[in-house]
């Protein structure tokens, strides 16, 4: 439904996004996330037509993104929607339904059915007297009008209290459901986590990874395995903290867990309760924590394994990029990202700053 | 076709409801009110005469006898005061009393200012009674004896240009000639213009003609005017402008300022200045809180939104002015001709509410655009009946149709077209940076300017004459591609000649007034300036904005191109002959490339013909190469370009002599 082929977009030297490359099905619910100035939102301007490509293409319901008659199948939702506030729910829907060339009897009932599933009554109160959330969903109901095949949504729950933001990561999910392909951006990782099948991770203009939640998992976070001990937090008892090294003496000989040179990564125990627990790579590794707990007399009373969140992945992808410039001729990451933690890039100014 | 007009009038209804501008409709109908309170409170005052027109009404106190003969003189002058004389005391209630005594009539005046003024206007307002008295009689012939028919010769000496302000312009006005030559200046080619019949004989008092009032009008010799306007000839018909169909004294001639009309005029030009405001408020709006976006990503063209967003404006600026016609007393010419002064002023609203960041930077441009636009149309229209100068602004045919005077085509066309053409250059313009990416930036307004400049040179694509680029650009553009960008360049080049011509026309008023041995040098300098900007923004813009390539080959080849439009277009501007501009010596000034070549030897004429291709050709490369470089050299070539242009200019204007 949606196909972006190395699209870039630069402002002067600076490159807002560079050689983005990627695709969504029909009926799929695609993230992208990223920090501040990443790309994001210049990227989905870009495929609502409202940003020209530097370079590339996207292709949009079978338009160039550019192509006027493409937009007629797109719902697009930006960040910041302010309403007509002089407008009522009801004529302001109306009013762009005719913008959308749709015929009067099906937008009267197209804009009831909406606000009814929104839950929003108010339906001839001034817009500008409502609450943030309620204009919100007004600005959903407007992307909806022309009964698009596509939507995209930019931080569509930004801001919104959390019953509110569940409501419309419900909704967006019944649009799923009815076979509509959205596209969804979010700072907060649980929701994109909640509601996309795909996503990609950009930074600084690029698409550092991408895939499912599960796909980036496996390729990008770890299993984590915390120990639980019961030694005391009062063990050494000198005032500093249980360093659990101290009482191995030969290690894991897994070299999954190894550093880069070969030695064994050093445990580190954190304080939780009255007890230390010590966080370790893999279940081989707790017979290391196992042996240091019993150098001080103690030993392990629990192992949990956690999974990472897209918001630890994110943390790891994005967190360990240096900051350096970004210019239109930096093109050592390839546009799928897999490069992407083996560069220094740096410079994560917001885009609109740039521009 | 028809969707786009149905989308267009959608987004005209939605703005007229005032949703878009943040007015509800109750404010708007108030405000509505208001305007129609005030209005209906002026006019009553208009038509009941408590209120008026007149600057100099119930200015002097006269005492008079209420059965006096001289009382209904008095009464019927709007400046006089007519004081019952058992209530008259000179130089307290009175400033001059009239009294009739059994061996006459005995006027007693303050030995004031005022009181000899005021005497002054008794006697004006007796002379006038008695020509309406006159005018009045049957027998004309009677009434009036001679008939004095009044004919303008040009007067071809240069350097000395015709009126200006406090000038007589009378050469030696011959009382017993009935061939009052009248030393017009500004008048056509050989333009002896009799507002009446100039064929026919020139002294001939014709009582039949004089009855019809058509022939044997008395024109006065304006040599007995007190302020010196010279009297011109504006096409056909022009000396009715000024009192040449009046009957009476010389005397009584009516000097050539169309007070009245003017002030009539300057009614129309007022509701302009409110439009803007709530149109520039509306576009900015649109800016300031990104609510504008949602219109773009809908399914329309962004022409489509400016025009919607536009038409309710251009609307009511028709609707005011078929109001105010219908009460000063204009008629559909003046509403046409206000058309394109409306259309100004909306156009450069909006390219400025869409250039300004804020809304205090559009409370500058709105005032801006009013004061300016309202210069640009009524200094000119003030020189209504002096020169043809003054069909550079709309406003004129407005006093002229007040005046009931004839307007040819040529002239409405010569008045509106360049700014009607302006005005769509400017919302083009606008229309261009009428998206995202500049909609919801604040970037300077120098940049914005560059921008929508830019926009318009994007078609041309990445103009790249460098060695390396050559084979490159070979396989990917092409040499038609190459030409169609240069193609580009001249055009929008071309599209500036308007803006060129009303900025040139308006430097020609401004600079009107002034001694010519002041005007015409500083007039020199600042066409060429204005021209040399005009050649040479926009290709700074395409070199700023990365759309041509930073070499002296590209800034030879866009120099070029955008010199030889510019002297196309230029050559367009031969329609000034039509309506006589260029035999004014400062319009010479302006316009003289294309005049009077037909007094040269053919190859010289050849030469001069096409001497301004290789001027503008020179001067903009020469720009050009700055600005291919930074601004800073760009300013310097500017310079530049403007003196060598400026010394091509004198060097014309002395050719000509």
């Amino acid at each position: 439904m949606i196909e972006v082929r190395g699209l870039k977009k630069t402002y002067g030297g600076f490159a807002a996004v560079a050689d983005s490359t990627f695709s969504v099905a029909e009926g799929e619910v695609f993230g992208i996330v990223g920090p501040n100035g990443a790309g994001k939102t210049t990227t989905l301007k870009m495929l609502a037509g409202l940003i020209e490509p530097t370079n590339g293409e996207a292709r949009v319901a079978g338009f160039d993104s550019t192509d006027p008659e493409m937009r007629q199948q797109l719902g697009f939702l930006p960040e910041e929607s302010p309403l007509y506030e002089e407008m009522t729910p009801r004529s302001y829907l109306r009013f762009f339904a005719d913008l959308y060339a749709v015929p009067r009897d099906v937008a009267t009932e197209r804009v009831e059915t909406t606000l009814d599933r929104l839950s929003l009554d108010h339906r001839e109160r001034r817009l500008g007297d409502m609450s943030k959330g309620m204009k919100r969903k007004v600005a959903i109901a407007r992307s909806l009008v022309n009964d698009p095949d596509v939507v995209i949504y930019d931080e569509p729950a930004s801001g919104l209290d959390p019953v509110t933001t569940n409501t419309v990561l419900e909704f967006t999910r019944e649009l799923r459901a009815e076979g509509k392909t959205v596209v969804f951006s979010a700072h907060n990782l649980h929701q994109v986590e909640s509601v996309c099948d795909r996503v990609i991770i950009m930074n600084e203009g690029r698409i550092v990874a991408r895939g499912s939640v599960e796909e980036i998992r496996d390729r990008h976070g770890e299993t984590t395995y915390h120990v639980y001990t019961d030694v005391s937090v009062t063990v050494p008892t000198d005032g500093t903290e249980w360093d659990p090294n101290e009482g191995i003496t030969e290690g894991t000989p897994n070299e999954d867990v190894a550093g880069a040179d070969g030695r064994r990564a050093p445990l580190r125990s954190e304080p939780v309760g009255d007890r230390y627990r010590v966080a370790v790579p893999s279940m081989a590794t707790v017979e290391d924590v196992r042996e240091a707990a019993d150098a001080v007399g103690g030993e392990v009373v629990d192992i949990r394994s956690r999974e990472p969140s897209l918001e630890d992945i994110f943390l790891d992808v994005v967190g360990r990029t240096p900051d350096r410039p970004r210019t239109v001729d930096d093109d050592f990451v390839r546009g799928d990202g897999q490069d992407a933690s083996a560069e220094p890039q740096r410079g994560a100014t917001a885009e609109e700053e740039r521009r | 076709m028809r969707d786009r007009l149905r989308t267009i009038l959608r987004i005209a209804r939605w703005e007229a409801g005032g949703v878009s501008h943040g007015l509800d409709r109750r404010t708007l109908l108030g405000a509505l009110a208001l305007v129609l309170i005030i209005g209906a409170v002026v006019g009553g005052g208009v038509a009941v005469g408590v209120a008026g027109f007149e600057v100099d009404r119930d200015i002097y106190h006269v005492g008079v006898e209420p059965n006096s003969p001289y009382a209904d003189a008095i009464e019927a002058d709007p400046a006089l005061i007519s004081v019952g004389l058992e209530r008259a005391e000179v130089g307290e209630t009175v400033d001059v009393a009239v009294y009739e005594t059994g061996e006459g009539v005995a006027v007693t005046t303050a030995e004031t200012t005022k009181g000899e003024a005021a005497a002054e206007a008794v006697r004006a307002a007796i002379e006038a009674h008695n020509e309406r008295r006159m005018a009045a009689e049957e027998n004309q012939t009677a009434a009036f004896p001679v008939t004095v028919e009044l004919r303008y010769e040009s007067r071809t000496v240069a350097g000395t240009d015709g009126p200006t302000l406090g000038e007589d312009p009378i050469d030696e006005p011959d009382g017993a000639d009935a061939d009052n030559t009248v030393d017009s200046g500004p008048t056509d080619d050989e333009s002896t213009v009799d507002s009446n019949d100039a064929t026919d004989d020139d002294s001939t008092a014709d009582s039949n003609d004089a009855t019809d009032g058509e022939d044997a009008t008395a024109h006065t010799d304006p040599a007995d005017g007190e302020d010196g306007f010279a009297v011109p000839s504006i096409g056909d018909g022009g000396g009715e402008a000024f009192g040449a169909d009046a009957v009476g004294s010389p005397g009584s001639i009516t000097p050539p300022f169309p007070f009245l009309s003017l002030l009539l005029a300057f009614v129309f030009l007022v509701p302009m200045n409110f439009l803007i405001q709530a149109y520039g408020s509306s576009i900015l709006n649109e800016r300031i809180n990104r609510r504008g976006e949602l219109l773009l990503v809908a399914p329309i063209h962004a022409v489509d939104v400016v025009a919607g967003k536009t038409l309710p404006y251009v609307g009511a600026a028709v609707a005011v002015t078929a109001i105010i016609a219908v009460g000063v007393g204009g008629g559909l010419l003046s509403v046409l001709a206000m058309v394109p002064i409306a259309l100004t002023f909306l156009a450069a609203t909006f390219v400025g509410a869409m250039f300004a960041r804020s809304f205090k930077e559009l409370t500058f441009v709105t005032v801006a655009v009013s004061v300016l636009l309202t210069t640009y149309a009524f200094i000119p229209a003030v020189f209504t009946n002096v020169t043809p100068v003054a069909l550079i602004s709309p406003l004129t045919i407005v006093v002229l149709d007040l005046q009931g005077e004839a307007v040819s085509i040529v002239e409405f066309l010569f008045s509106t077209g360049p700014v009607t053409i302006a005005a769509g250059l400017l919302f083009l313009l606008g229309v261009g940076v009428y998206r995202e990416e500049d909609m919801f930036t604040q970037k300077p307004v120098p940049r914005k300017l560059l921008d929508a400049l830019a926009v318009r040179l994007a078609s041309v694509g990445r103009v790249d004459a460098s060695a390396e680029a050559d084979v490159e650009s070979t396989h990917r553009w092409g040499i038609r591609r190459r030409v169609r960008g240069l193609a580009t360049v001249a055009f929008i080049t071309a599209c500036t000649v308007p803006f060129v011509f009303v900025a040139e026309l308006l430097a020609v008023a401004v600079l009107f007034a002034l001694p010519v041995t002041v005007s015409i040098p500083v007039l020199l300098v600042t066409l060429a300036f204005i021209e040399e900007v005009a050649k040479s923004i926009h290709l700074y813009a395409g070199f700023e904005r990365d759309i041509f390539a930073r070499t002296d080959r590209v800034a030879v080849a866009v120099g070029l191109a955008s010199g030889l439009g510019f002297f196309l277009a230029e050559k367009a501007t031969a329609v000034v002959q039509a309506v006589g501009l260029t035999d004014l010596f400062i319009g010479r000034a302006a316009f003289g490339e294309v005049a009077g070549l037909d007094a040269l030897p053919l190859p010289l004429a050849i030469g001069l013909f096409f001497a301004p291709l290789a001027l503008h050709g020179f001067a903009t490369v020469v720009a050009a190469v700055g600005a291919s470089r930074n601004r800073a050299y760009y300013t310097m070539t500017l310079v530049i370009a403007t003196l060598l242009h400026a010394a091509y200019n004198f060097g014309v204007v002395s050719l000509y002599g």
